[in-house]
């Protein structure tokens, strides 16, 4: 970030997962960071300066969550090198450690830990109207003596205490600028030993407040009660547990919420949908019509509006599932999700903590595969990583979508059920190739681990609306950001293939043909000739097999720079004007009249159509996705692996598919 | 007895961790150690993972890393 300055003492945020961090975060920097009530949800470093109403002089870094000291992946093993030393940012001057009060003794181990290694600490209690709520509270400066470090009770979501911890981090980084704190080992007894001595501190500085003193002197007697009351997780998320979590309810409620996810991304966003795409529609008629037919309005209404059209008209969908999944992460819900799908996962070689990447692969694989990296063991992680991309992400429901117009013309009821199954297959295979992966899993993934499951179940809480639409927006914005770019630039380019070098063919002049028929008649011997047609021929025999030609074949290779691009491909390919009608009316109309190679044979009929379905579920056409992977998985191996292994299935299958389906009479 | 003996809503208290087993570090991180009040929440369709209540906050906890737990009512 161009506003960090690297001489300026480093201040860094340090806790347990959902320990209120980012939130902090948040407010000391004015950013506005996902915090979701989920474990994990930090999974990267993010640094900025403070906000300058603090007048602080310094860089503030928030740090991906963890338990203890002691790393517990490769992952973690960065997360906590980076907090001695940070390759950029070199050593804090104090880190601000964040204790969840009403998980007190579980998230002062941390505390401890870091305050035997050496390092400057200030801790930031946070929760304490949970805490209240059970009538106790924390002495601070008890607690302060105790671990001999400054202490304040914060709420970094009204802003209580925070001038108070400001102070605090003047006052220390006045004292020194650079941590001298080095590495420590901690064996099973020494975290005996600390929780012995939190357990002593819990005692002398957690006191009742509701009670008068003489109360209060006979409880110091009696210091079991007291822990006891205190350890009582939250009555209500023991209630709604009490359903979530049952062994048949949970099991029931899990799938409807599940099932609900994805009606609702189908059936609410569809009008949206189609709402874009009338817009860019009639945007693209309007540039056409009222100027002369030249590459330039060509390059405008196909090239730019028509490949800015596919990127947006999907938007919805995205929104939706961003919105929704925000809202069961933020809930707490999503914890308890991946603790009742922890067996049968197990079975596939997968882990509990497999359900949210899975999840979020539907949306698009980029997140979801960062996501994986709360997965702690490593041959569960790759594996995840591994069939993230059989999820069928939001970038594929164009295409699906243009597909079953085709196939299903006006039925839209059975289309959303036909979808339903795409998406069940991808989920389906997912699982047998997890399984053929995981007992290959010394050739594939070359990582054995102890395999283990233990998480916190987080409170429930009612989802905050503004968090949740202020992260769905960020990530649209960002998706647009990220996908757009490259969408717009595939598109010209292919735009630029199909229209140059033949671009003004010479066609004879007939009398009896009208503008329109001319038009037609220019394009389709513009595109014979053009480069895409000189790429397309080397294609056409792996094509062929599948009962598809060249044009197929060219938007299928533009495809990996995103997979919706098929859609703006497709058009490009098979010129679609479309005055009036919306881009998939008038792409299905020009599918319908397409012919193989100069034969009087459709191109695309029901079997090529479900061929091409069922290549698209299997086949890895992604390269951010091949590009994050490469950097997750630390090397090239899993990615190529994934491409051959994907693109051989999705052409196999597309081949069987294709010729089973003629064999059966159906052409 | 073991942890995952514990039927639903039963507390016992945790007496020692298996310190040879694989997970018994992370046990110990989480919270669990000898002499802690625990409770049994619940147990998933499976029977696996489950749930306990613990230090005042629940954890989900897979059968296997629970076998490190030995606890007595």
């Amino acid at each position: 970030m161009s506003q960090t300055n690297l001489n300026l003492p480093l201040i860094t945020l340090v806790g347990p997962p959902n320990s209120g961090k980012t939130t902090l975060f948040n407010y000391l920097s004015g950013k506005k960071y996902k915090t979701v009530n989920y474990p994990g949800s930090t999974i990267e470093y993010s640094i900025t300066k403070f906000l300058d109403r603090f007048e602080i002089g310094g860089n503030l870094m928030d740090s991906p969550g963890i338990v203890s000291m002691v790393p517990n992946s490769p992952d973690e093993e960065v997360t906590i090198s980076n907090l001695y030393d940070h390759p950029v940012y070199g050593k804090p001057a104090v880190l601000v450690v964040t204790v969840d009060v009403s998980q007190f003794s579980r998230h002062l181990l941390l505390v401890k830990q870091i305050l035997e290694c050496g390092f400057r600490v200030i801790v930031a209690l946070t929760m304490n109207d949970i805490l209240e709520g059970k009538k106790f509270t924390v002495k601070e400066t008890e607690l302060a003596k105790r671990l001999k470090c400054k202490v304040v009770k914060i709420n970094p979501r009204t802003g209580y205490g925070i001038d108070k911890l400001i102070e605090y981090v003047k006052e220390e980084t006045a004292i020194s600028n650079l941590s001298t704190a080095v590495a420590k080992e901690f064996e099973d007894e020494s975290i005996i030993k600390i929780y012995k001595e939190i357990e002593e501190i819990e005692n002398n500085v957690i006191e009742r407040n509701d009670q008068t003193n003489l109360e209060k002197a006979n409880e110091s007697l009696q210091i079991k009660g007291q822990t006891s009351a205190l350890n009582k997780p939250d009555e209500l998320t023991l209630k709604i547990d009490s359903l979530l979590l049952h062994k048949y309810w949970g099991l029931i409620t899990f799938a409807t919420v599940m099932g609900l996810l994805f009606a609702s991304i189908f059936w609410i966003a569809s009008p949206l949908m189609d709402l874009v795409d009338s817009l860019f529609q009639s945007l693209s008629s309007l540039v056409v019509s009222g100027h002369e037919h030249n590459w330039f309005t060509d390059l405008v209404s196909s090239g730019i509006i028509g490949g800015t059209g596919a990127v947006l008209v999907f938007l919805p969908q995205i929104i939706m599932l961003f919105f929704i999944l925000g809202l069961l992460e933020d809930s707490g819900y999503l914890a308890r999700g991946a603790m009742l799908i922890d067996k049968p996962l197990s079975k596939l070689g997968l882990n509990g903590r497999s359900f949210v990447p899975m999840l979020s692969g539907f949306a698009c694989a980029i997140p979801a595969i960062m996501a994986a990296r709360t997965i702690t063991n490593k041959k569960e992680r790759l594996l995840t990583i591994f069939i993230i991309p059989l999820m069928s992400c939001s970038a594929r429901l164009p295409v699906y979508g243009l597909l079953l117009s085709f196939l299903l013309p006006g039925k839209f009821l059975l289309s959303g059920i036909i979808l339903s199954l795409i998406y069940l297959f991808g989920i389906l295979s997912s699982f047998v190739i997890s399984v053929i992966i995981n007992k290959y899993q010394k050739v594939f993934l070359k990582a054995e681990d102890n395999s283990s499951f233990i998480m916190e179940l987080p409170v429930y809480r009612i989802p905050k609306l503004k968090n949740v639409l202020n992260n769905t927006y960020n990530n649209a914005i960002q998706y647009v950001k990220k996908a757009g770019p490259i969408i717009l630039v595939f598109s010209i380019l292919i735009w630029a293939l199909t229209y140059f070098p033949n671009n003004n063919p010479v066609v004879p002049n007939e009398e009896n043909l009208n503008t329109e028929q001319i038009q037609e008649l220019i394009d389709s011997d513009r595109i014979a000739n053009s480069y895409a047609s000189e790429i397309g021929k080397f294609i056409e025999p792996v094509m062929k097999p599948i009962g598809l030609d060249w044009r197929v074949g060219v938007s299928l290779i533009a495809t990996f720079a995103a997979r919706e691009v098929f859609v703006s491909s497709l058009a490009l390919m098979f010129k679609i004007t479309g005055e009036g009608d919306n881009i998939n009316e008038s792409l299905v109309n020009a599918m319908r009249e397409a012919k193989y190679g100069g034969t009087g044979r459709p191109l695309f009929t029901t079997a090529t159509t479900i061929g091409l379905i069922v290549f698209f579920v299997f086949a890895l056409q992604c390269i951010s996705t091949i590009a994050i992977t490469r950097k997750e998985t630390g090397g090239w191996r899993i990615p190529i692996l994934q491409i051959v292994f994907y693109s051989g299935i999705a052409y196999l299958f597309t081949f069987l598919t294709v010729n089973g389906l003629n064999l059966l009479g159906i052409s | 007895m073991k942890l995952s003996d514990l039927h639903s809503g039963q507390t016992a208290k945790i007496t020692k961790i298996d310190l040879l087993h694989p997970s018994s570090f992370r046990v110990l991180e989480y919270g669990f150690t000898p002499g802690q009040e625990i409770k049994l929440i619940n147990r998933s369709f499976f029977n696996d993972p489950l749930a306990v209540s613990l230090r005042g906050t629940l954890i989900a906890i897979r059968k296997n890393d629970a076998e490190c737990i030995d606890v007595t009512l």
